[in-house]
Formats: structure tokens, sequence, C-alpha cells
């Protein structure tokens, strides 16, 4: 069975599906001769030829108008942002027309795209290599916004979005490209889109996260385990739409919640959770919620980077507070 | 049927790639002999420095870095060619622009070396930063140029992109406002053939890049960029021009991006070798180290002593970037706002708080 | 006295793991000058040169062509020469980007890391020269450094509510609607696999809907219920059987044993030296579990009143059916005192009076207590109900019967009386607003007309909640059964 890093799921589950559906096709820059930046898409090209790994000319909006274009026409586009930082310019194209695409023509037309990008902080990167920008999607109607925090649900949480019939902006966290890896069988397996993975069974508090934080909290996980507090661990993996059940489960069990994400802290991701817990969940928890966040500045350079993001110190004092409140 | 319009793109060279002269009538510029050996020695400075920063990142002193190398002509003429009242708008290669402008090595090592300050560099300080976002600095100085023309101001704005920036709308959107608007804006291609991994003719059907500002209606003009005189003597001619109204002007500098795209990067992946060795044959320092030993203009001995210089300096320089302590904290809040909103001030001493705690 | 430094060999590739060391441009005793070549090295797939971070004199090399090293090992030792210019000492930033060996969990942010957790990239920008010159190492980045291993990393399979599971086959299961309580496990050692899941829910078997649970609860604490506020039917119940111990406002820790006191330190949850003189905890799981929770929530909001009487069966003739007259009984009060047969909503302080008899069953089985509906209850006579009851009492012995016929009920009956206990104070789940309880049929002493007799009683307990009933509607309810009851046939 093959061991994959997490950057080899995303390749492995394009192989796979480029071979399954003849058309799948996969645009970007860099993409074609040098394989992807980071690698995701090597290979690729020797296999499947230039038409369908497409090295686009260097402008993003180019590659989002064209893959609304595929999209809609039958094509089952996978889109390349070379960065996070750079995907700005294909916002018009993702929010105004394959968001929109459905709904407008009362499902007429549909776009069934994948915008993946490198994502997130945490590798020593120059300016606007580092973003964690989910956050800014999350509010679009019509998108899915999916993030693998392994190398399995690399795989199966890509081959899904490819297949899925709404478009999906799939970021992946360059951080833990290459962090470990793991046995993923290339069966073609996808893994259930909409829905958290709960990684760390826990009783006294639930610690709620995704991307590259699922390892910080893990980590942070078995610090607390060392003290004899028990943490769950939820790797909400797609954050919209979003699994709340699995959430409030857990709130259920435990009465507290801890949630990291490593974007900035106001009108983040993290902030709709927890509104949903106190809509919904305010009678099972005993201490407030905490948000282990970015601070509400843009990600410094690397010489302070590791101040900025989230650490296994401050989810662990985050978890303590609450224990503490009641 | 009529002909409603036609154009024609001009190729400017002087030295060829032995430093020989192809023309009679070398420019204006470079009889001012004392201006042309200084030019040459700031070229070879930033090699130099160039060489010591690749140096640097192999040993874990400095994160990610773009190299000049094989452009030095074109970034050393820009900087040269400016007013200190110009505006620049760089990509993030041009060092060699901006020492010429005051910008100081250490500062390009700590941008670079992943601290805020190298952005708030030495030299004129409305020049923009280093931007990364491929492109979008183009319009920015098309901005710039709007500002002086609307203050009657006789001010340039120049800007650099690449080959693969030609592509973006960003380019398109700024060269043509500058020739609805006649803006005082030059815009430099400093084509070196790779956009990373994507050669020059992946990047677009047209024969030039400069025939792009035809269709924006802005005069255009290609160049050997690895020529100094040649490259030297377009920007006079271009800035000169958009000091007087004239409006703005598109050079393509056609050049050979000798080293990898960053120091992550490995170009061996997509280009041959064989390429990279021929490129080398037309690099710009060789040509004219020639010309100016055939004119008795430099010798040997002052190569040597003056790379020796050189190599002082850029040490200085490098230990100066090495011995900067980082900035505290505090720093990641203290210029979001120009004046620290509440919310952010809990959140900065909550970061300081974890920071005093720790030591 | 001039100071040896080690030069711990960087991270030539971006995240590998080691290099073989080609050949040294120095000796043992050399001078080196800062950025000189020092050596060469062969990573994965390229030639590397490494320069000098130091000039001085060389000590000691870590190694001879051909020896593999690993990054941040040793590589050599310098002796500074104070007289060369050497290179200011860098800040180190954090970053851990050498691959984990027995990874140590470094976390983002802790402490510096030592000398030897250096980020590299290899680069060959400057002249190509002449010759060997192989493809280098891919760095598989183009800006940046980041943490790279061959570590082998399994996702274990998690325990959770007693079911062990990977984290992708749980969430599959949650996707599908499968109860993974209820799925069996084919994988080692108990393990619910992927084709577990699967396989259930192609069959049917486990569906988390079904999970045999009371009637859901409407209102805020429904975990799938968004707009479906109380009112008409009562909202369907929370899935998975994972669903987590009941919510009480008041003092969740209530009888739950917590490893860690209010002040968060740990403590023993269990006298020391003392083994296996307690049993062990078990996690409650299905319908007892949801049992746990429907009843903390029925308590919290209903405010109940019993009342309480026999009925006198001294009239019955042969052939009469228990069950069946309680239930006929119970109908024929819902007509006289309809107040008695309507759903209440707290929140929205609304009453559904319905004009039929839906009513629950109290089933007790091993697994826990189940309230299958009889349906229109009100217009089926004493052959149809008997029918109904056996037909229902089957499915549940069977655990066959159907989501649908688990909820809806409008009034309830619990029938506890087979076994002991005379009166009781039954509990009223909302949105219904009465349970008729009935005890031991026993015979009673009774006085009539100043002799003594023996009568045969039904004990009946009536609790109603006094949120939307008055005790009055509460009595002349019961009384309406006792009449129907002291019937004849």
């Amino acid at each position: 069975m093959p061991q994959i890093t997490l950057i080899e799921g995303v390749t492995q589950a394009l192989a796979h599906e480029m071979r399954r559906d003849p058309s799948v096709v996969v645009l970007g820059e860099d993409v074609g001769v040098n394989g992807g930046v980071f690698r995701a898409t090597a290979g690729l090209q020797q296999l499947f030829g230039p038409e369908r790994v497409i090295d686009t000319p260097l402008d993003e909006t180019s590659i989002a108008g064209l893959t609304v274009g595929l999209a809609a026409q039958g094509m089952k586009p996978v889109a390349e942002a070379q960065f996070e930082g750079f995907i700005y310019p294909m916002m018009e194209h993702i929010a105004c027309h394959a968001a929109r695409m459905r709904h407008r023509t009362r499902g007429r037309l549909s776009c069934p795209a994948v915008f993946r990008a490198p994502w997130g902080g945490g590798i020593r990167a120059p300016e606007h290599h580092s973003e964690a920008n989910e956050h800014l999607f999350t509010n679009i109607p019509g998108l899915r916004v999916v993030l693998p925090s392994s190398p399995g649900r690399a795989y199966g949480l890509l081959l899904a979005a490819i297949r899925d019939p709404d478009p999906v902006i799939f970021f992946e966290p360059k951080r833990i490209y290459r962090q470990y890896k793991e046995e993923v069988a290339d069966d073609g397996e996808a893994l259930p889109l909409d829905v958290c993975y709960v990684l760390r069974d826990g009783s006294d508090v639930t610690l709620v996260t995704w991307g590259a934080q699922v390892k910080e909290t893990l980590e942070a996980a078995e610090a607390l385990a060392k003290e004899g507090i028990s943490a769950e661990v939820i790797d909400v993996a797609t954050l919209k739409p979003l699994d709340f059940d699995t959430i409030h489960e857990s709130v259920r069990k435990t009465g507290r919640c801890v949630i990291v994400h490593e974007a900035p802290r106001t009108a983040g991701f993290g902030a709709e959770i927890a509104a949903r817990l106190a809509e919904r969940a305010m009678y099972d928890l005993v201490a407030p919620v905490e948000r282990v966040t970015g601070y509400d500045t843009h990600i410094p350079l690397f010489r302070l980077e590791m101040k900025y993001l989230p650490s296994v110190e401050r989810i662990v004092a985050a978890v303590k507070r609450t224990l503490a409140a009641s | 049927m009529s002909t409603v319009a036609t154009f024609e793109i001009e190729y400017l060279q002087y030295l060829d790639a032995d430093g020989k002269p192809v023309r009679d009538d070398l420019p204006e510029w470079s009889k001012d002999t004392k201006e042309l050996v200084e030019l040459y020695k700031q070229m070879v400075f930033l090699r130099v420095f160039d060489g010591k920063a690749i140096a640097l990142q192999r040993t874990g002193k400095l994160g990610t870095y773009a190299s000049a190398l094989g452009m030095e002509a074109t970034h050393v003429a820009i900087g040269s060619a400016m007013a200190e009242d110009d505006v620049f708008a760089p990509m993030y290669r041009e060092y060699g622009a901006q020492f010429y402008r005051g910008v100081k090595p250490r500062e390009v090592l700590m941008y670079w070396g992943g601290d805020e300050r190298g952005n708030d560099f030495s030299g004129p300080a409305h020049d923009f930063a280093w931007s990364v976002p491929i492109a979008t600095q183009a319009l920015h100085a098309a901005g710039a140029a709007l500002a002086f023309k609307i203050r009657k101001e006789p001010r340039v704005a120049v800007s650099v992109v690449g080959d693969g920036g030609t592509s973006k709308s960003d380019f398109y959107g700024a060269i043509n406002v500058a020739g609805a608007m006649t803006l005082p804006l030059v815009v430099v291609i400093v084509n070196n053939q790779y956009a990373i991994s994507i050669p020059r003719s992946a990047q677009t059907g047209a024969k030039t890049l400069a025939q792009k500002g035809i269709a924006a209606g802005i005069d255009s003009i290609q160049v050997d960029g690895n020529d100094l005189l040649a490259i030297r003597a377009a920007l006079d001619h271009a800035i000169k021009r958009a000091r007087h109204g004239h409006g703005a002007t598109l050079i393509e500098a056609v050049t050979y991006r000798l080293s990898d795209h960053t120091t992550a990067d490995d170009a061996r992946r997509y280009r041959p070798d064989l390429e990279v060795k021929d490129a080398w044959t037309r690099e710009p320092l060789k040509r004219l180290k020639a010309y100016l030993l055939a004119q008795k203009l430099w010798s040997e001995k002052e190569e040597e002593a003056w790379k020796a210089e050189c190599a002082e300096r850029v040490d200085a320089e490098v230990n100066a970037y090495l011995e900067t302590k980082s900035q505290p904290v505090t720093a990641i809040f203290d210029y979001t706002y120009a004046e620290l909103p509440l919310d952010l001030e809990r959140q900065r001493e909550q970061a300081l708080a974890l920071e005093t705690r720790k030591s | 006295m001039s100071t040896t430094k080690t030069f711990h060999l960087p991270d030539l590739g971006e995240g590998l793991p080691d290099a073989t060391v080609v050949e040294w441009f120095v000796k043992e005793g050399a001078i080196v000058k800062l950025d000189a070549p020092l050596v060469s090295m062969e990573t994965a797939k390229a030639v590397v040169e490494v320069p000098s971070p130091f000039s001085g004199k060389v000590i000691t090399l870590h190694g001879k062509a051909g020896d593999v090293i690993d990054t941040g090992a040793a590589l050599v030792d310098i002796e500074l020469d104070p007289k060369m210019p050497q290179r200011a000492e860098a800040e180190s930033t954090g970053h851990h980007h050498a691959p984990a060996k027995p990874a140590p969990a470094h976390s983002v942010g802790s402490p510096a890391p030592d000398d030897a957790r250096k980020v590299v990239a290899s680069d060959d920008g400057g002249e190509v020269a002449a010759g060997e010159k192989k493809p280098r190492a891919d760095a598989g980045t183009v800006v940046g450094a980041m943490e790279s291993s061959d570590r082998i990393v399994s996702e274990q399979a998690v325990a959770i509510g007693g079911v062990r599971a990977v984290p992708a086959v749980r969430a599959l299961a949650r996707k599908l609607g499968v109860d993974i309580a209820r799925v069996s496990a084919s994988g080692d050692g108990g393990v619910v696999t992927l084709q577990d899941v699967k396989n259930a829910a192609a069959a049917g078997t486990a569906r988390a809907s079904s999970s045999p649970l009371p009637v859901g609860e409407p209102g805020a604490r429904s975990a799938t219920d968004e707009g479906r506020a109380s009112a008409q039917r009562p909202a369907p119940v929370v899935r998975s059987s994972d669903a987590a111990a009941p919510p009480s406002p008041n003092g969740r820790r209530e009888g739950e044993r917590t490893p860690l006191s209010a002040a968060g330190q740990p403590m023993r949850t269990s006298p020391p030296a003392q083994s296996a003189a307690f049993g062990q905890p078990d996690q409650v799981k299905g319908v007892r579990r949801n049992m746990a929770r429907v009843m903390a929530d029925a308590h919290a909001k209903v405010v109940p009143t019993t009342i309480c009487d026999d009925a006198d069966i001294h009239a019955w003739q042969p052939g009469n059916d228990i069950t069946v007259r309680l239930i006929r009984a119970l109908v024929s009060a819902c007509k006289i005192v309809p107040a008695l047969n309507a759903w209440f909503d707290g929140e929205g302080l609304t009453r559904t009076l319905h004009p039929h008899v839906d009513l629950g069953i109290a089933v007790d089985t091993e697994d826990g207590l189940f309230v299958p509906v009889l349906r229109n209850a009100d217009v089926l006579d004493a052959a149809g109900v008997r029918v109904a009851l056996n037909r229902i009492r089957e499915q549940v012995q069977n655990r066959s019967i159907p989501p649908e016929e688990l909820k809806g009920y409008t009034i309830s009956l619990s029938n506890f009386g087979v076994f002991a206990g005379r009166y009781a104070t039954p509990i009223v789940v909302p949105p219904c607003v009465a349970i008729v309880a009935a005890g031991k049929l026993r015979h009673e002493v009774v006085a009539v007309m100043g002799a003594i007799q023996t009568h045969r009683v039904i004990p009946l307990s009536l609790t109603f909640d006094h949120r939307a009933a008055t005790g009055g509607e509460a009595a002349r309810f019961l009384k309406a059964m006792l009449d129907d009851l002291a019937l004849a046939r």
C-alpha cells in the first residue's frame, strides 16, 4: 500500500480521478512541466498530456474565469491558485459565478469545479505566502470549503471534492504537506464531505480545529493528558457546510469548548462555531467558549511568525481557563 | 479595404555579446565615462551581494531569496536613470536599482530574512515596497503617475514587471490607463524568459511583449536588456518624455534569468543546461567589462581590488543584518492601524504577557 | 583562547533527512575562509556544495567520503580564527524544519531550537560549471521551508462510547445516518470498518434515527432541529447513539465521575489500593442512554402532579383483556376530558388538542424502555386493539419496529403492574401532558353497604403536566376511566 505524505495524497487523488474520468482537467501556473511549485501535480502532465494538465499564463483572473467556463460546459476543472495569498483575483469568478451558477439558472447550469491552493503559514515564506483566508469563502452561499489535515483525508476529501457537483474551495495546509507519511490505498474511496472527524476521544473539553492547527491541537491534547485532562479533538475538515451536530454532541459530553484556528480572530470561522454553540448548546456549556487564534493583524514575516500562530502553550492555557471557570 | 493602423517594434542594441559596438552612434550618456565605469562597478557590487545572499540562504541564515543574477544591467540602468523625486514601483528583484537609489543591502536581507523593517528601507521614502502579487505594482505606479499629473509635478513613475507579469490583468490595466490618460509612467518588462517554469513562449501568442503597449496606445520598444548602454538610453528617453507630459512608454528589456526563480526552485527541472550555458555567453557584466577594457577605462587590477572591496562592504552589511535583533512581539500589532484600536490593544497585551511569562 | 564551533549539517533540500559526503574540500588542520567551499554532499538526487559558515582551522571532519550524515548532526568542527572575518550569529526564529526523529513534539512557538535545526535550500545559482551536474535534490517548494519526514503515522481507531473506529469510519457513519454503536464490527480488535458501515447502511440495519428512542424532544435541546420547533409532530430524535450524557442545567457533574476537581487538580475517582472491589464504569449506550437524556429533559420542563385511585373491576365478566380494557377506558376518558390528550409547548405557550388518540404503550425490555405507538386507538375495537398490541410487542421484541412508530403519541399508558407496585408517579414526556400507569391487580377488601366484600381492583396513577391541565380536569379524566373500567364489558 502506498505510504504517502499529505501532498502526495493530493497527487494520488488527482491521478486517480483523471484516469477514471476524462472530463477532469488540471490548470494553473507551473502545474504541468514543473509539476506544481509544491509538486502537487508532479508527473501528471507526463501521464495525461498538456491538454489535460494545463500550464496557464500568469493570471489568476484568467484561471478562475476559464475554470467557470470549463465547468459550465461539462468539464471538471481542478484549478490551482499557486498560494492562497494569490487567490484574491479569483474571487470575482468564484463569488459572482461559480457559487451562483446553479442558483441563478435554477439548476440548468452548474459549476462542478475545485479551486485548490496551498494554504496557511509557518514555513518561513515571503509575504503573501502564509495567509489563512478560509473565512472569506465560508460566508459565500453555494460554496464548499474543505481543509484536509492528513494524507488519508487529503486523498479522500479531494476525490469527494472533484466528484461533488458544486464548487469546492480546497485549501491544503502547506506547513504539514510533508510532516509524516500514512498508508493510503489508491482505491478511489472518497471520504464524506460535510462531516467532522473526531480524531481523539475525550471527556473534559472539546477542541475544535482544522488545517495545520490539527497538529498543535493533538499535541496539546497529549500534553493535557499527562496532566489528567482528557481532551476530545475534532477536525472540522469541511468548514462549509458545517456539521455542527458532531461538535454539539461532543460539547454535550464535555461541557467545554476551545476553538483553534490560525486565521485572525475577528469574524474568523471560529466565530461561527461559537455562535452556534451559544444558540444551541448554551445549557450544555459549563464555561465560556474559548478561541485560540491568530491576532487581528496580518501574519508577520517569519521572524515573528511563530509568535503569531496558535501554539500548544496557548491552547493548553485556554483549556485550563475553561476548567477553572467551573 | 484600407489600413487604419500599422505598427512596428524597434529593437535597440549598442554592444553585442562580446562588448563590441554594433553601431557608431553610441548613446550620449555613455560618453560620461565616469558614469559608465561607476555603473559597471555597481553591477559588480550587485553580483557579489547576490552571491553572498545565496550563500546565506544555504547556511540557514536567510529565508527564501530571489536572485538578480543575469539582470544586473537592466536593474542598474533603471536606478541610475531615475531622479530622486521619481517613484519606483519594483517587483522583488531589482536591488541594483534600489541600491543606486539609497536602499541598503542589509535592508534587502532583512526583508528576505523575515523582518518587515526591510520594507521600511532607506532611499526615497516615497518609493513603493517590494510587491509580491504579480504585476499589481504596475497599477500602483500608474496611480502615482496620475497623482503627479493631477498635482502638475514633473515627476515620473517607473515600474518593473516580468514576462510572466505581462499576462496579468493588472499589467493590461496599467498600460491601458496610462495610454487613456497620458500618464507619466514608464513600465519596464524585465523579460528574463521564465516565469518560474513557464517559458516566455507559453505566456502569450504575441511576437514581442513590447507590442502589448501598442494596444494600449503608448510608445513601445524592445531593448537588449543585457546591454547597459542600450537599456539606459531607452530609459533616459522614456523618462524624459514622461516628465515633459508626452505620456507613457513600455520598454521590453530582453535578458535571461541565470539563476533559479528563487533559492528553493531548481530550474534544471524545466530548462536544459545547454540553454543556460549559452545564456551565460550573453550576460551583461562580461560584455561591459570587455568594452571597458577595450576602451582602457578599466583594468583587471582594478577589477580585483574592486571585487575585494565589494566583498568587504557586503560582509559588513551581512553582519549588520545578522546582528539585528528581531522586533519585539508588539511589532506584530503596532502598524496595523495609524492608532491602535482598543480591541487590538488587548490582544497586544495578551501577546506581551505571554512573552514575558516565557522569559 | 579561541572557540571551536561545530557546524551541523543544514537541511540541504528543504526536508531531506540526510546527505552523503562526496568530497571534502578541506583537510583537518587546514585553514578555511568564510563562505569558501567546504564539502560537497550528495542528497537524494543531486550533489550540493556547502560553504563554510566560519573562518578558521578545521579541527574535526565528522565523516569521510561515502559516510551518511543526518541533517542536524555534526559535520565539522572549526576553531574560529579571531583575526579572520566571521559571520555574526543570527537569532533562531523558532521554526522547526528538520525531520522529526524520535519525535519530541516540538510545538509551534516553543523555545528556539538548537543550531542543528537549520533551514536551508540547496541551490546552485551561479555559473554552470562544466562537467558533473546531476539533477539536484527536489526541494519540493519554491518558497520557504517546511518540516518533512519519512516517518509513517497511522490514525488509530478512536474509542468513543465503547465503539472503536477510525475517524473516517465514524464520519462516514454520520454521513450515512448509521448508528455506529449498532454496527457489527468485523475489524481486528472489534474495530468497525468502512465496509461494516457501508453494509449496515445498505441493509438498513443500524439506522441512526431508528435507534428506538422515546418521542423526541422538540425545542432547544434537540440536536437535529433548527427551525422545526415544537407543535405538530415531535422532532426526530438524535441520531447516533454517541449522543452524549444528558444535559442538566444544574450540576451537570452529578453522579458523573471526573478525574479533575473543580480547581483543575487531578483526583482519585476511587479509593486507593483496592482491586476490583468496585465495578468499572461502563458507558451507557443506545436506548438507555437516550432514556437518561429524555427523562432529564422531561424533569426539567414538566410540572408533574399525580392523582391516584383504584379501578374496581369486580363486575367484569370472563373474557376481558386487562390491557384492552385499560386502553378502552383511557380512550373514553380522552373523549370526555380532551385536555389530557394534548400537546403543550412550554416556550410558545401553545396547546394542541388532538381529535384522535395515538397511544404510547410503555414496553420494558432488557435494553431499556420502548414506547411504541398504538395509532388511532379511538377507532379500534377490542379485537383491533389486541391485534395491534400483539404486533407492536413482536416488533419491539425483534427490534424491527420502524422509527416512525416510536414517536408521535398523544398520551401514554404504562402497565408496570405486571410485576409489582401499586401507585406510581409516572413521567410525562413533553409534548404530552398526561400518562396513565396501572399497577398490580389485587384483591381489595371493600365495604359494601356495611358488609365486607373482596373486589379485584387495579390501581391507577395519572400524572399530568400542571402547566397544561388542571387538577379538576385530571380528576374528571380519572373518574371517566374508573367508570368505564367498572363496566362488565
